[in-house]
């Protein structure tokens, strides 16, 4: 082995470092220790003339290890092991020491500090001395793209990357894509209607020679990596022949089964064979199987819709005995966008939601202004009667720790809309309860201030109680909303005739099965975790799966688009590359040691190893693409047999051994 | 009245953080529900939880410890219950009170008279559970200073 030249740089990360640790000390402490034969402090290393430092050492010196003490590893290792190779030397070839995160940042003492941070570096110069040099490999990427939801979110993203030319598969588990979208009547603060501007993009989606739809669907299992996931999705079955139906609508008209609709919030029925709404894409019929009279008594009663089916879409055959099909797909990277479930208010009694009759939550009202919604378009109470007093609550099940302690961040807008349709379409008084109001967005203050003109009646406090105790002559037989006008410092109570509730958004409730699924992190409120907040905003700890939408927080929709748009271009940009570098810093099996007992493939969460019989002996062998480098197999290794490079137990335990040493 | 924010006791708000009950009366944001699910206020306009914590976080320490407005609460936990903040308010009151009795803002004849209402009522209530041992005991005919005499003697041989 040639002579190990070693070269340390410790960083002053401004004063972030050099505040609370003597960083010349460090060095030249450095420089004291063996195999050592350069050592540097500098203002800022991560800089050019501080990578410039190694390099030109690396030169001069004829350095074949190099170590820095800055910063976290997951900051800035990644610049050092390039400036190393840009350098010519192995990327494996260097060791960080964080003395930073680990130090200046965690203690006061700067006498103690600069112990520690010496302790850091030396335990790091020691490791070094070990470093071998590790081959990088590449492998090719799958250009097609899954996207998981067709929600605004997922309909923007598959667009885009089928745009490019690329191929997209969209899987959506209901009959139609639209998403929660779809639903709403109009949009704030612009007031374009919903469908509108939806339903350009879902016939796009429909007939773009890129994107191959898997409606009413749902992703089974997904194994692989970047790169070459493998993917199953369940197909469900509609139990219609979908290459013959036109989407007529004559099977429904003549189903005399009903159940609440989904799509119109319970405020309307649906039949058993049904299109959930007229501008559905796939515009095709699906049946009910737990609803279908023909299905459940097996072909013995009804069957209206197989007489009236002038396609022959529908048959005996499709009824009785379709069934799901499994299909499988292989794709380079994964978008998901899985979208968000509607707070339910009837957890909150005291706002008697389920109880009351003209108590309704926003998504209900939205089918109620919906031209094509249960209505009409008409604002209505139960009995038929036009309300003339409407209040709108804000904040129900957000910014309330009994429930969501996060603001949903679109409930202020939509709440302002409401008040303007009510105006619009009534001649109602409209009372808004809130407790701050929020209108951050572009044109989103004006709207506000449109709403004021307009002379909607604006309570700061939060409402306590909906009931029907009426103490008045006026209060009978309405709904009473109690709170306090905080503003004023006085209870209030206020005779409305309908109750809207601004219910918050909240993470799906299958979103931990969805998580395993992509394996995907999820926050302490549900929702699921980007990999940085600020600047990694829709990537995953997952590479690969990318999320998009409300699947990560509540947003509107001008983020959700936004979002949605970024994954794409993760996604294509991914494609464009045509390749991932692979982790060299991964599982090594030993053959002579190893017995081929399979307890690595066992353990093993990306199904890297795998025992074979080489030359007639069975041994573990591993697929360097699948393999993360986590060390779960060499855990359980019972002989010792699976190393993982660059954590070999020699560096590890030189590590370890100088951290302990006494001097 | 103006409030003069200097002039007041910026330290009070943390004083009540520390008391059992008060941690989280610094995440009030005076949405006011407190207020308008409670049962008092509804009776007397003069009292208002939200106001109450303002005053607490404004630092209004003499106005609010030498007030009746702690004493007024009825304890029924409604805001407590309710509150999207976890501001605990009638967890509050009681830290409020015994801040009160402690910082001397109570005239010493009511502190006497709690005690002695206090003292009343733990004697009562000895009576009243002694009175029902002593009923048991004749039914099943046993001594009960006797059994604890033997009991004692029982864990004193132990030793």
């Amino acid at each position: 082995m040639e002579e190990v030249k070693i070269g340390v740089y410790v960083c002053h990360c401004g004063l972030n470092i050099a505040g609370t640790v003597d960083v010349e000390e460090v060095a030249k402490y450095a420089a004291t220790l063996p195999s050592v034969v350069v050592s540097r402090d500098y203002r800022y290393m991560c800089s050019d003339p501080g990578q410039d430092l190694i390099k030109n050492d690396i030169k001069e010196y004829g350095l074949n290890r190099a170590v820095v003490a800055s910063c976290s590893p997951r900051m800035h290792e990644l610049t050092f092991r390039n400036a190393c190779q840009e350098g010519g030397l192995n990327p494996y070839l260097y060791e960080h020491a964080n003395i930073r995160e680990h130090c200046s940042w965690v203690h006061d003492d700067k006498k103690i500090n600069t112990e520690k941070a010496k302790d850091l570096v030396r335990a790091a110069v020691r490791r070094v001395y070990h470093h071998e040099p590790l081959e990088v490999k590449e492998a090719p990427v799958n250009p097609n793209v899954l996207v998981v939801g067709g929600g605004i979110a997922g309909i923007q993203a598959a667009l885009d990357i089928a745009n490019g030319e690329k191929r997209v598969y969209l899987v959506e588990r209901e009959p139609s894509i639209g998403g929660h979208m779809i639903q709403l009547d109009r949009t704030f603060p612009t007031l374009d209607c919903s469908e509108c501007i939806l339903t350009p993009k879902m016939a796009d989606v429909g007939h773009h020679p890129f994107i191959e739809l898997l409606a009413y669907s749902e992703v089974e299992e997904v194994s692989g990596s970047i790169g070459q996931f493998k993917v199953k999705v369940r197909k469900k079955a509609r139990h219609i022949d979908e290459s013959k139906c036109v989407g007529c609508g004559i099977c429904e008209e003549k189903c005399p089964w009903k159940v609440p609709s989904e799509f119109e919030m319970g405020l309307a029925m649906r039949k058993a064979i049904y299109i959930p709404f007229a501008q559905a894409i796939p515009n095709l019929v699906t049946v009910d199987p737990d609803l279908c009279v023909y299905i459940q008594s097996n072909g013995k009663k009804c069957g209206a819709c197989i007489k009236f089916c002038e396609a022959k879409a529908i048959t005996p055959e499709t009824l009785l005995n379709q069934t799901d099909q499994i299909i499988e797909l292989e794709v380079g990277s994964i978008i998901v966008a899985t979208g968000y479930d509607q707070f339910d208010p009837s957890v909150i009694p005291q706002y008697g939601y389920g109880k009351y009759d003209n108590v309704l939550t926003g998504l209900q009202f939205e089918r109620m202004t919906c031209a094509a919604g249960p209505t009409g378009g008409k604002v209505l109470l139960k009995d038929g009667r036009e309300p003339e007093s409407v209040t709108i609550i804000h904040c129900v099940g957000s910014r309330d720790q009994n429930y969501h302690e996060y603001c949903s961040r679109v409930c202020c807008m939509y709440g302002l809309k409401y008040a303007h349709l009510i105006k619009e379409f009534t001649k109602a008084d409209v009372y808004e309860f809130y407790i701050d109001m929020r209108c951050f967005g572009e044109g989103y203050e004006e709207f506000y201030k449109r709403l004021s003109e307009e002379g909607v009646n604006f309570i700061r406090g939060k409402v306590a109680k909906v009931t029907d105790q009426a103490v008045t002559e006026e209060e009978k037989g309405r709904l009473i909303v109690v709170a306090e006008d905080t503003l004023l410092g006085r209870l209030i109570r206020v005779p409305a005739d309908m109750v809207i509730l601004c219910a918050a958004l909240e993470a799906r409730a299958d979103a931990d099965k969805v998580a395993s699924l992509f394996t995907l992190n999820r926050r302490a409120d549900g929702f699921f975790l980007e990999r940085h907040v600020k600047l990694d905003p829709v990537a995953t700890p997952t590479d690969g799966v990318f999320i998009a939408g409300c699947c990560e927080g509540p947003r509107d929709i001008p983020d959700t688009v936004a979002q949605a748009e970024a994954t794409a271009a993760k996604a294509l940009s991914l494609i464009s590359k045509g390749k991932i570098t692979l982790e060299s810093a991964i599982a090594n099996v030993d053959e002579t040691r190893c017995l081929g007992c399979g307890r690595c493939e066992e353990i093993c969460t990306f199904h890297a190893p795998k025992v074979i019989s080489k030359n007639g002996v069975m041994v573990s062998e591993i697929n360097e693409t699948l393999c993360k480098g986590c060390g779960a197999c060499a855990v359980v290794c019972p002989t010792g047999a699976m190393l993982i490079r660059h954590y070999k137990p020699e560096q590890i335990l030189n590590q370890v051994a100088a951290l302990t040493e006494v001097l | 009245m103006t409030v003069v924010l200097n002039e007041q006791d910026t330290k009070f708000k943390y004083d009540v953080a520390e008391e059992p009950g008060g941690e989280n009366i610094k995440l009030c944001f005076a949405c006011g529900l407190c207020t308008a699910s409670c049962p008092v206020a509804d009776i007397d306009p003069e009292y208002n939880p939200r106001k109450i914590i303002r005053m607490v976080l404004l630092g209004m320490r003499k106005e609010v410890l030498s007030s009746n407005l702690p004493w007024l609460c009825t304890q029924c936990y409604t805001c407590q219950a309710h509150c999207p903040q976890n501001v605990k308010f009638s967890d509050v009151m009681k830290a409020l009170r015994s801040m009160a009795v402690r910082e001397g803002y109570v005239h010493p004849s009511f502190v006497e008279q709690i005690k002695e209402i206090d003292s009343f009522s733990q004697k009562s209530r000895h009576q009243m559970v002694l009175s029902i041992v002593d009923k048991k005991a004749e039914e099943l005919k046993i001594d009960p200073a006797k059994l604890a005499e033997e009991a004692l003697e029982k864990e004193k041989a132990k030793v």
